[in-house]
């Protein structure tokens, strides 16, 4: 559930029009690296994540964008507030013009239509975590390319917020990432194929699909000889015991295993 | 600056670290200190935003009705602009 705050997050006041910047900056409203695909993707990925931290700060990183993308939206609307429409179409925004008017859309700076394509949401949290921290960088070079093209502080001024929020973005996912990491490394935690994965251990999963075999473990004490293993095995090497397991043909890895 | 617009701006200020310290806290849930400050600034907050709602109107809408008007729809909305660039700082 969400509750609104009638302000902006940051104030903007945009005293000079400028349809040209408008429509570079629409991008950051519904483009690949915008604010809006940034949003969608952390709320989606949430029901993926293994613990309380991670859950967290996709939730309220995720409302935070929701802030970002009203800010975008203002500051793209204030722009071409009050803009006859000859000027509009000298200063490059005709084809905005001429498919939504003055009205505020989704789209990138060509006027590509949003799309959820942008965005990824899997089950596996190492893997949205890494695209979430791929996805605040990409973020952060727009919005220094789009201060590059812009020379109203007006404007340079919400950009270079929105720019900082990025990094703190991105330095809060990477702690996110490093937490989950040791979640899953860790013995307490047995949920699914994902730990396994993170171990290079081949999961049940995996060896259900027939492709691997526990023999292709990529652990190096899985392929030693009997007697090179370490006497005392790891808990990480235990298979959960409701996973139904291939029946190895070597009852030594079975061993191993249990 | 009025007013109005010095208020809401310490509201923003105070907001912003809160949202800000929100973050930090989701990572590093036993910090001490950032609990403290989380704790007092969200009194702050809550302080202010009562001073500002009794003057300018309502900023959540469950503060929007009196006995007999509902306030939450009033102009400005924070995307207006105002005539000389002073746009949306109203609210």
């Amino acid at each position: 559930m969400w509750v609104y705050d009638k302000k902006t997050q940051y104030p903007i006041n945009i005293k000079r029009s400028d349809p040209r910047m408008a429509k570079l900056i629409l991008t950051q409203y519904g483009g690949p690296n915008g604010e809006l695909a940034a949003s969608l993707r952390y709320l989606s990925q949430r029901y993926a994540m293994p613990n309380k931290e991670s859950k967290a700060i996709l939730t309220d990183v995720g409302t935070e964008e929701l802030a970002h993308f009203e800010m975008v939206g203002t500051i793209v609307s204030q722009l071409v507030k009050d803009v006859p429409p000859e000027e509009l179409e000298k200063w490059g925004y005709g084809p905005v013009y001429a498919i939504h008017g003055k009205g505020v859309f989704p789209s990138d700076s060509n006027g590509v239509p949003f799309t959820a394509a942008y965005i990824e949401s899997m089950s596996d949290p190492i893997t949205n975590l890494n695209e979430d921290l791929a996805a605040e960088q990409k973020a952060r070079s727009t919005y220094e390319f789009l201060i590059n093209m812009c020379d109203d502080p007006d404007v340079i001024d919400p950009l270079r917020f929105l720019r900082a929020r990025e990094i703190v973005h991105y330095q809060r996912f990477g702690e996110a990432l490093r937490i989950v990491q040791e979640l899953l490394g860790s013995r307490k935690f047995w949920p699914n194929d994902k730990v396994h994965r993170t171990q290079n251990i081949i999961s049940p999963d995996m060896m259900r699909s027939g492709n691997m075999k526990p023999e292709m473990n990529m652990k190096p004490e899985m392929n030693m000889k009997p007697e090179m293993k370490p006497e005392k095995k790891p808990d990480m090497y235990m298979m959960p015991e409701v996973m139904s397991m291939p029946k190895p043909t070597n009852p030594t890895q079975m061993n191993n295993m249990k | 600056m009025d007013d109005q617009q010095e208020l809401l701006e310490q509201i923003r200020a105070v907001d912003f670290v809160l949202v800000d310290l929100g973050l930090f806290l989701d990572t590093h849930p036993a910090d001490q200190n950032a609990l403290r400050d989380f704790k007092t600034l969200a009194d702050t907050h809550e302080r202010l935003t009562k001073q500002y709602e009794s003057k300018y109107g309502p900023l959540k809408m469950m503060h929007g009705a009196t006995d007999n008007c509902w306030l939450w729809i009033n102009d400005p909305w924070p995307w207006d602009k105002k005539k000389g660039g002073m746009a949306n700082v109203g609210l």
